[in-house]
């Protein structure tokens, strides 16, 4: 399958990261960047400091390489995982909420992004319907918290609503697209 | 809180996952997890039911200079310890090494000079040695002048399709000079200039047959030594 050869090549690189080997890393880089700036950018909304955490995340790649274990999922997981925490935090030291912000055309795209035939597509079609599944707002309170790096506060605020009740919301959103996803 | 409840630890997993938890109980959470395989795997469980959603965020080519800034971070790294295997085993042999090298050029220095003179007494430049101070390439003022020629002092172990690169290291990015022979007597000649003043690290690294790829070391650095003149 196409997803599980990207994922084995990625592996690969990974394995030559860990020991030292440039050339991989600069293939790593090649090969994920391009999808990390973009998660980066939708989170962060600015060019230059989604550059800062692109950054911030390949060095960091390179130091703890040795600390990757493929038994805990995929590189392009642990990749992401890495890079959505620390373009969140940079989010969250903003001194202003309002420029964090976003617009809500990019959230109704989300939900109603085509798929593509890929195994990838595959994977967002099975969660797009659980995700269609949940009532409006906790939905909405979900992608904007996941996709936009969006908290509890700015949950809160974007969609007037008690910051308890957004809480609610998306713990028990979460459930529903587990028993939904796993089911 | 307790972090016992199976109800609670899942739905925590997935606050994490989702990037909701604040800092402070984040980094709790990950000092939990550090030690707990399960949590580790309900975390996983959830980033994977989740990724799909990275996946609508459109591609974005980064514009090159994020890539330049990090070469520079790691490569300044690549002569320091690292967690696991690095390029070179501890930062006391990288610190042992330089005293080694001095030591060794002394002693060279002498020998040449107490030898059977040769009709023209070479300048010893640098000693390059390994990780246990055995020197294997000297760097010597060349014949022509404006020249350093840099050979080894007896043959050197090398694998097939594989060559000794040599390069100079002056803060930044290290400089390719050009590959080095594993067995003396064809010295490789480089400007003197374009090595550097006294001081400069020269290195040579592992790499594969014709140096490397990328212009800058991909294999180990197996033999390192400053200059001490130029």
């Amino acid at each position: 399958m196409l997803a599980d050869a990207a994922a084995e090549e990625l592996l690969a690189l990974m394995r030559g990261v860990v020991r030292r080997d440039r050339t991989a890393f600069a293939a790593l880089y090649d090969r994920a960047a391009p999808q990390l700036f973009g998660i980066a950018l939708r989170i962060l909304r600015q060019r230059e400091e989604a550059e800062d955490v692109l950054q911030e995340v390949f060095v960091a790649v390179w130091d703890r390489a040795a600390s990757f274990d493929p038994a805990r999922g995929s590189v392009m997981t642990w990749l992401v995982t890495v890079l959505r925490h620390r373009a969140i935090d940079r989010r969250r030291r903003r001194a202003h909420l309002e420029d964090r912000l976003g617009s809500e055309e990019d959230l109704l795209a989300l939900t109603a992004a085509a798929t593509d035939e890929t195994d990838r597509g595959a994977g967002l079609a099975a969660l797009q319907k659980c995700l269609g599944e949940l009532d409006e707002r906790p939905r909405q309170a979900v992608l904007l918290a996941y996709a936009y790096g969006y908290t509890h506060e700015e949950l809160a605020k974007r969609l007037t609503t008690p910051i308890g009740t957004v809480k609610s919301w998306v713990r028990r959103s979460l459930e529903r697209l587990k028993r939904c996803l796993d089911g | 809180m307790n972090y016992r409840d199976p109800k609670l630890r899942d739905l925590l997993a997935g606050e994490y996952a989702m990037g909701l938890l604040p800092p402070r109980a984040r980094a709790r959470f990950e000092r939990l997890m550090a030690g707990d395989p399960e949590l580790q795997r309900l975390v996983a469980d959830w980033q994977e039911r989740l990724a799909p959603i990275d996946r609508t965020a459109p591609s974005v080519a980064p514009p090159r200079r994020v890539w330049r800034a990090i070469e520079q971070g790691t490569l300044q790294r690549s002569f320091q310890p690292t967690q696991g295997a690095g390029w070179l085993h501890s930062l006391a042999f990288w610190r042992g090494l330089a005293a080694a090298t001095a030591a060794v050029a002394a002693a060279l220095v002498i020998y040449i000079a107490l030898g059977p003179g040769p009709a023209r007494t070479p300048t010893v430049l640098a000693v390059l040695a390994d990780n246990t101070g055995t020197p294997a390439f000297i760097a010597t003022r060349a014949e022509r002048a404006g020249e350093i020629a840099v050979d080894p002092v007896r043959p050197q172990d090398l694998a097939a399709q594989k060559s000794f690169e040599l390069w100079a290291i002056a803060g930044g990015l290290p400089k390719p000079l050009g590959l080095v022979s594993a067995t003396p007597g064809q010295p490789l000649l480089v400007p003197a200039s374009a090595v550097g003043s006294a001081g400069t690290i020269l290195a040579v690294s592992l790499e594969p047959e014709g140096g490397s790829p990328s212009g800058l070391p991909t294999g180990p650095v197996l033999f390192q030594g400053k200059l001490l003149s130029n």
